[in-house]
């Protein structure tokens, strides 16, 4: 019996350890989420700066000034608007573990 | 006395000027600065590995702090198989860290708050990042671009964005960094100007401003050279493992 209570005292030990591990995890998650924030609103607008720079580009090719850049803002746009949903999903299943 | 909040990030030359097939390679002060990040990163590195004790001296215990920090950050992210990698993306994330820290050093510059400099790393990032990818994976690198399962009619859209969203990764991985460093530090030395211009009467409030935001600043330091990385390996996770 006694050994019984040795392993009892033992799992709790370890379930304590455990938590205190999860814990520091979850200060360390604090600080990336900070990181994540940074990285979604530059890449928000760099998606719409990009785009319109390829269009600006590709209308000086193709000489069709206004209508690629129009095209290619609203392209950029879509971009950083589905990046952010897929950065957003991400994050959302890490959460569940 | 100089009140101007932007005379901070003035690069000038030390030493004299040198011109090699007409480039100037004089030695400015942000070169300089550049050295002392490099030199000091060595320092810490070679003073923390030089006794391997089994009880660390500060030296050891902050070197391996770095290197667990980044072997977990790379094995979270881009897995097993960026194990190589590894001395890259140490070495990427102690100079920025450094850089960043060094600037926040009364009347240094931060080398960082240059976006040259951050375009630099960013833009040699992304094509050593292609390269990979496209050596990984031959020409199969160029599904990135299309992501499985979307209808047939929407895939020459789905394909230009994914293209957008990929050519835009230098720029938001500069940018960022360029950006922060220096609204922070002008943020700072405006603040600054405030303690001077209001006087011993009203300059406290600013003061405590500026001791604030010393202390966001140094987070903000460490966070841009943290996200610099962990982006860096997101982008080597989709080279080296592709997949949807």
């Amino acid at each position: 019996m006694a050994n019984h209570d040795d392993f009892k005292t033992r799992l709790k030990i370890a379930k304590k350890r455990l938590k205190i591990s999860s814990e520091d995890q979850g200060n360390n998650q604090n600080s990336s989420s900070m990181g994540s924030a940074f990285k979604l609103s530059t890449d928000l607008v760099a998606h719409v700066a990009v785009g319109t720079i390829i269009g600006f580009i590709l209308d000086s090719w193709f000489d069709t000034k206004p209508w690629l850049i129009i095209i290619f803002f609203f392209l950029g746009s879509v971009a950083g608007i589905l990046n952010v949903i897929k950065t957003a999903k991400q994050m959302q299943e890490k959460d569940k573990f | 006395m100089t009140t101007n909040p932007m005379h901070q990030f003035a690069v000038y030359k030390l030493g004299p000027e040198i011109k090699i097939a007409g480039i100037d390679l004089s030695f400015t002060n942000a070169s300089l600065f550049m050295l002392l990040s490099a030199v000091s990163i060595c320092g810490v590195l070679f003073l923390g590995t030089k006794e391997k004790k089994i009880i660390p001296d500060r030296f050891q215990l902050i070197s391996e702090l770095f290197y667990n920090f980044i072997a977990k950050m790379i094995n979270d992210t881009a897995g097993s198989k960026a194990k190589p990698y590894f001395p890259f993306i140490f070495s990427l994330f102690m100079f920025v860290l450094f850089c960043n820290m060094l600037g926040m050093l009364p009347y240094s510059f931060t080398v960082t708050s240059h976006i040259i400099v951050t375009l630099i790393m960013a833009i040699f990032i992304f094509f050593a990042v292609t390269i990979i990818g496209f050596l990984k994976h031959g020409f199969g690198y160029l599904k990135l671009f299309v992501p499985s399962g979307v209808p047939v009619v929407l895939l020459p859209l789905i394909t230009v964005i994914e293209i957008i969203s990929y050519l835009s990764r230098p720029v938001s991985l500069s940018v960022r960094l360029f950006a922060n460093m220096m609204a922070g530090h002008t943020m700072l030395k405006v603040f600054g100007g405030f303690v001077i211009s209001l006087g011993v009467l009203g300059g406290w409030l600013p003061l405590g401003f500026s001791v604030a935001l010393t202390g966001l600043e140094i987070l903000v330091a460490f966070l841009q050279a943290y996200v610099f990385a962990i982006l860096t390996c997101i982008y080597l996770n989709d080279a080296l493992n592709l997949h949807h």
